[in-house]
């Protein structure tokens, strides 16, 4: 989705209203309940918060012009790469094996057999439709985060096809924009 | 409140800017590994080995083939995914085709302004001006009945509304079957849904 996400695609940037802030902050509370301690360092109430509205619908939260979260559309926020390795424990994670590494970091999305093989494991109870970071087998850090297709259960079950869609990688266009001005 | 979460440090390669433990699998690793080795030795011993051998190598004014050449196939593999330019339209959009079905195309017209085009809603016998006035009020938007290239009809509708057009499509007509619905994605027809 950012394979090619450069700063020209972002549209408008607002700083948004106070209301809205507080349901930026609900619904990542809500979606990452371990987040919520420190969620107010990385989102301090005093200091504006930007809204980046990006073309296909995508949002990015931004605090000091760093992207900290992005969603499509009215969907789920979703952490960064570089904040999710920071925190690696907010997320459930899947994890793939390493075959899979390769087509991963050019933007493939996942499928099931990467991630039930030997090498693979996913997180117990992850429904359809959530967002999830990607691990890979013999490496510590995120390379990716994901949106299930599928739940885990059916994962294990079908085994075929795509189980996670790919929203965001290592070294893709969002990995690479640092800083927006 | 819960304790507190503490900020991972993680090593980012300062040449491709990946994780460290990524960096094999990065754009350019051949360019990586001086910084590796200096680096994060402990990631890659493979690596470490292969560099003391060199070093060795040039020492004793050695030649050796055999030592250094695992780690190095390894990584030329990743090059070739880069070459994935998509290939404008080879001449096939405008073919007959016999099985009816409907595209849909986003064109993007100055930067942040699209039109989305409907193709071949006509093949399911519906007709184009009942049709483009739906989606006009569907999308509170202008819906117009244009002739395309080789004097097809298209229905132009105006704002990006690729996702939700396929929905409207499906639910209102019925006899429009789902899996004949397809999203022009750049050049390349994706089913819908």
């Amino acid at each position: 989705m950012f394979k090619k996400f450069t700063q020209e695609e972002i549209s408008g940037q607002n700083q948004v209203k106070a209301s809205v802030q507080r349901k930026i902050r609900q619904s990542i509370a809500d979606e990452y309940p371990d987040l919520e301690p420190i969620l107010d360092e990385l989102l301090p109430k005093k200091s504006p918060l930007i809204v980046a509205k990006c073309q296909n619908h995508v949002n990015l939260v931004v605090m000091n012009n760093v992207p900290l979260f992005f969603n499509v559309r009215e969907g789920p926020y979703m952490p960064t790469l570089r904040l999710l390795h920071k925190y690696p424990t907010i997320m459930k994670k899947f994890t793939v094996d390493r075959g899979a590494i390769k087509f991963v970091l050019a933007g493939a999305n996942i499928m099931c057999p990467g991630l039930t093989s030997p090498g693979g494991a996913l997180d117990e109870d992850v429904p359809a439709e959530a967002p999830v970071a990607i691990m890979a087998e013999g490496k510590q850090h995120a390379l990716a985060i994901g949106f299930t297709k599928l739940s885990a259960k059916d994962i294990k079950a079908i085994n075929k096809g795509i189980g996670v869609d790919n929203m965001h990688y290592l070294n893709d266009g969002l990995w690479k924009t640092l800083t927006l001005n | 409140m819960a304790e507190k979460l503490k900020p991972v440090e993680v090593l980012y390669c300062a040449v491709c800017s990946l994780p460290a433990e990524y960096c094999e699998f990065g754009p350019d690793f051949e360019k990586c590994k001086p910084w590796l080795i200096k680096n994060a030795p402990e990631l890659y011993p493979a690596l470490v080995k292969e560099e003391s051998e060199r070093a060795a190598e040039q020492l004793n004014g050695l030649d050796i083939s055999s030592g250094p050449g695992r780690t190095e196939a390894g990584s030329s593999t990743s090059e070739h995914k880069v070459d994935e330019e998509v290939k404008t339209l080879p001449g096939g959009k405008v073919k007959k085709k016999e099985k009816p079905e409907v595209v849909v195309e986003k064109v993007v017209r100055n930067k942040r302004k699209c039109v989305t085009i409907v193709k071949g809603l006509d093949m399911f016998g519906i007709k184009l001006s009942d049709a483009s006035k739906k989606f006009g009020k569907k999308f509170a938007s202008g819906a117009s009945v244009v002739k395309g290239p080789t004097d097809k009809e298209q229905i132009d509708v105006q704002g990006d509304f690729m996702y939700d057009i396929v929905d409207f499509i499906a639910e209102t007509w019925k006899n429009v079957p789902g899996s004949s619905i397809y999203i022009l994605e750049d050049g390349k027809k994706v089913p819908a849904g």
